[in-house]
């Protein structure tokens, strides 16, 4: 048996190996990798930046933990964009009933990191309110865009002082009775709620999205048609955004280079406070390990293919 | 049921629809359980001749509030909180735009108990297996046994959360109690990375078929694999700069912008925009004049063997 | 208790983690146990949540409504809802073989739900997407053939035009024209489309050499929309294992000598 045989009967148990020690290794190495985001990122950024300080944002959170490599690092990144931006608030699920609870603790973890760094501290019913979850996305997006408040009735916030109140008492919501009052919807997904989203209301707020590779390629097409503003794809799409916190989009220069050039969407200054790399920076080192992996398989797979048909031609 | 006084925003008052809490409200909840009650029992003795058409007549009328609040013509700019219809079109929508809520809600709620056959067949399945001691009979035990713990504490974590911390003593670990750990446990340490951990598998079976099935043995296969190729290369940004940075000093050196355009990343953005978004573009739109074909022959109850 | 509490529930998750992955090397019965656990958890959290997350607030609570509590007046219940609850039942029914037909009833209820916004939907989604496929695919000037670079070289480096004044007039002259080099990219573009989208015509028979070629050419672009898929997915799924290895070998490693 030639070796090209043998490499076509390697037991994938073999491979499964390779791939958890190849990735174990990367995880120790996190490093700072120059790229260049994607025009899609650069535009979510762009989009999220030059909102008017003090803006109330609807995110809809529709990813859990089985999702975390990717959806995990959105969430961080967008909640320390919106903070960082003084905006306000709400957020709630309408795709998964345990999506809410995975955002909280998530929120929770990025307050205390900014307690820790000096910044504000964002407070539950007076910067931020927790919707939970609305079962049925198709019903629930229909209703927020033909009357946001029915569709919001009822549901109250918690306030700093323990005490509950209606949310459109809270400053969030005190001024907001449709869903144009607010300045962006953000979704951030890993199924076709985002789809939904945008059948039902991309004519009457500005979208923006935070998607899983998975769905990645069918929002593009949102995207190019101007149906969504921005949208940042996968894990590569989390490290694009850390990048332009860190970098901007032609701000920061190297030998008159700009970190990341700008395109339509013009320069963007980079994020002064907080933190901007975090868990893109640690695994997007480990993903060029894993898709390097996964090129060489299907390369010398290809070529002990070749190589065999080759033999058996020369056999005959 | 007025709608006004709501749009209004008047406070809504008791009327034949709402009563406050009390006796009057509970006896009128048994008139509505003994309504829900007679018309189940009235819809089973319909003829079997009849009875596509019953359905077919539930399907259409619960899609008909979409179709008219599409269709009918609804002022563009009106605020149905404060302002009041002028004419007799304009009651109309913003009947329709109200009724958009209410419409939800009972999709909502349907689908809530529509869940309920689902855990009740698993249920039913299990406690089978169980009960006639059939193959791997233990395991259905272990997941009988998650199945209530779960449902337990989740309930009970809920009823103490909602219903007994006023003050929101709960938000902090230190004021929890042996349920609320439980649940945490249970959901946040076992089932949520159960969850990843299945989802992460397919990686694993991904490099494996890779590795064994994806073959070069046609055009379609080449094509297929040069886009996936260039994807992946594109999506692995130290090497993209390396190239990057190559063509630019061969570009600076030689004068000639003309080789900015062999960057990874520009040409993968160029195939990106021109071929894949329209190709996918393409896929989407046939399976979305697909799904509006299927929907109106449903709603319409021209689909052959449809909901019956 | 609680750092004694961290370390136990990582553990936790480690080990079911390992659980299910053990089906990699083989079938076991380690592997079937951890699935079960969690099958019966995800159910029972279904459960949880479709009580707390939507019949309790969506029908309980209006139809209960609400005593009048402190400075919050009473809300009035609405009884009606009431009726909905033998509706929704009507679903048990399917196990029943005499009036299983009823259970149709809910199911029918929902499917003409969706049924009915999908008319809505299809224009919502497909309008502003059809028009953004009919691009320009006829040039403006043929001089120069290629868009103009806003790149210089300068000393034997490529960087942006530093003239702000050069920089705009090139900007001006990219948005007023439409390049040769443009035109055809926006004419693979809606050849892309078109020929991919004839893929999906099965309403007549496609006769003829230039049909048929059209079809073949068009399940060549499906390949690339394919392949884009592919990559995009071989990216989301890496992403989940190198999460699951950085649980194992970071989080929960960090756990452990923080709480010994």
């Amino acid at each position: 048996m030639t070796i090209w045989e043998k490499m076509q009967k390697i037991d994938r148990r073999i491979l499964y190996g390779i791939l958890v020690v190849c990735v174990c290794i990367g995880l120790f190495f996190p490093s700072t990798i120059r790229t260049d985001p994607d025009p899609s990122s650069k535009s979510f950024y762009a989009a999220v930046q030059k909102l008017p300080k003090g803006s109330t944002i609807i995110v809809q959170t529709d990813w859990t933990n089985s999702t975390r490599g990717e959806s995990l690092g959105h969430f961080e990144n967008l909640m320390r964009l919106l903070m960082n931006g003084e905006h306000k608030f709400v957020f709630y699920s309408a795709a998964d009933p345990a999506a809410p609870q995975v955002a909280r603790t998530v929120l929770a973890r990025i307050v205390a990191e900014r307690k820790s760094q000096g910044l504000r501290e964002y407070k539950v019913g007076e910067d931020y309110v927790d919707l939970g979850f609305f079962p049925n996305a198709e019903a629930t997006n229909t209703s927020m865009g033909a009357n946001l408040k029915a569709a919001w009735a009822g549901r109250k916030s918690k306030t700093p002082s323990g005490t509950e109140i209606d949310i459109f008492k809270t400053p969030v919501l005190a001024n907001v009775n449709r869903i144009e009052d607010c300045q962006m919807m953000i979704v951030i997904t890993a199924s076709q709620s985002i789809d939904i989203a945008v059948q039902r209301l991309a004519q009457k707020i500005d979208i923006t999205a935070l998607v899983t590779g998975v769905v990645g390629p069918t929002v593009l097409p949102f995207y190019q048609s101007d149906q969504i503003k921005g949208v940042a794809v996968g894990l590569k799409g989390v490290y694009d955004i850390e990048y332009l916190m860190e970098y901007g989009i032609d701000d920061v220069k190297i030998e008159g280079q700009p970190y990341a050039t700008a395109g339509k969407e013009g320069p963007v200054p980079k994020t002064e406070i907080g933190t901007r790399f975090s868990r893109g920076r640690q695994y997007y080192g480990t993903l060029h390990v894993a898709l390097t992996l996964l090129i060489l398989a299907v390369v010398m797979g290809n070529v002990a293919m070749f190589a065999a048909r080759r033999r058996k031609g020369e056999k005959v | 049921m007025n709608l006004f006084p709501m749009m209004l925003g008047q406070v809504v008052e008791e009327s034949f629809w709402k009563r406050l809490p009390g006796p009057a409200l509970y006896g009128f909840l048994v008139l509505g359980l003994l309504f829900g009650i007679g018309l189940c029992f009235a819809l089973s003795r319909v003829p079997s001749n009849m009875r596509r058409w019953v359905i077919v007549s539930f399907t259409f009328l619960a899609g008909l509030p979409y179709v008219a609040a599409y269709l009918w013509p609804i002022p563009v700019a009106a605020d149905f909180q404060t302002e009041i219809p002028r004419n007799g079109v304009e009651s109309v929508g913003f009947f329709l735009n109200q009724a958009m809520d209410p419409v939800g809600t009972i999709t909502n709620i349907i689908q809530g108990f529509l869940l309920g056959v689902g855990f009740y067949s698993l249920v039913r399945i299990h406690l089978t297996k169980v009960k006639r001691k059939q193959e791997n009979w233990g395991f259905s035990i272990v997941l009988l046994t998650c199945f209530v713990l779960m449902a337990g504490f989740g309930l009970r974590d809920w009823q103490i959360r909602t219903f007994m911390d006023d003050t929101g003593a709960l938000n902090v670990r230190d004021n929890w109690t042996f349920v609320n750990y439980a649940q945490d446990f249970l959901f946040e340490g076992l089932y949520q990375q159960m969850d990843s951990a299945m989802f992460s598998m397919i990686a694993f079976f991904i490099l494996s078929a890779a590795y064994r099935a994806f073959r070069v043995r046609s055009v379609e296969a080449t094509v297929m694999m040069a886009s996936a190729l260039i994807l992946m290369l594109n999506l692995m940004g130290a090497l993209t700069f390396a190239q990057g940075s190559a063509i630019n000093e061969l570009a600076g050196n030689t004068n000639n912008l003309f080789l900015l355009n062999f960057k990874i990343n520009t040409f993968a953005d160029w195939l990106r925009s021109t071929m894949q978004i329209p190709a996918i573009r393409a896929i989407d739109f046939g399976v979305g004049l697909g799904a509006l074909a299927m929907g109106l022959r449903l709603w319409l109850g021209l689909e052959k063997g449809g909901v019956t | 208790m609680n750092l004694n509490y961290d370390v136990i529930k990582i553990t936790a998750g480690v080990i079911a983690t390992i659980g299910l992955y053990s089906i990699l090397y083989k079938e076991n019965r380690f592997y079937r146990l951890f699935e079960h656990i969690f099958l019966g958890l995800a159910a029972g959290y279904t459960i949880v949540a479709t009580w707390k997350d939507t019949l309790y607030p969506q029908w309980w609570q209006k139809m209960m409504g609400q005593v009048a509590e402190g400075d919050n007046p009473a809300v009035p219940g609405y009884w009606v809802y009431a009726a909905l609850l033998p509706i929704g039942l009507l679903a048990y029914l399917v196990f029943n073989r005499k009036h299983n037909w009823m259970s149709k009833i809910p199911i029918g209820v929902i499917l003409g739900l969706w049924s009915g916004q999908q008319v809505q939907v299809w224009w919502n989604t497909w309008g502003p997407q059809i028009f953004a496929s009919m691009q320009p695919i006829i040039p403006t000037t043929f001089s120069p053939l290629a868009v103009p670079s806003r790149m210089e070289v300068v000393g034997g480096q490529v960087l942006p035009i530093a003239d702000a004044d050069r920089l705009a007039a090139v900007q001006q002259q990219i948005t007023n024209n439409l390049y040769l080099t443009q035109a055809l990219t926006n004419f693979i573009f809606v050849i892309t489309f078109l020929s991919a989208f004839s893929y999906f015509i099965f309403s007549f028979e496609l006769k003829g050499k230039l049909m048929t070629g059209v079809n073949k050419f068009g399940r060549w672009m499906l390949m690339i929309g394919f392949g884009a898929i592919f990559g995009s997915t071989v990216m989301a799924r890496f992403a989940l294992v190198i999460d699951r290895m950085a649980y194992i070998v970071i989080e929960w490693v960090q756990a452990l000598t923080r709480g010994v």
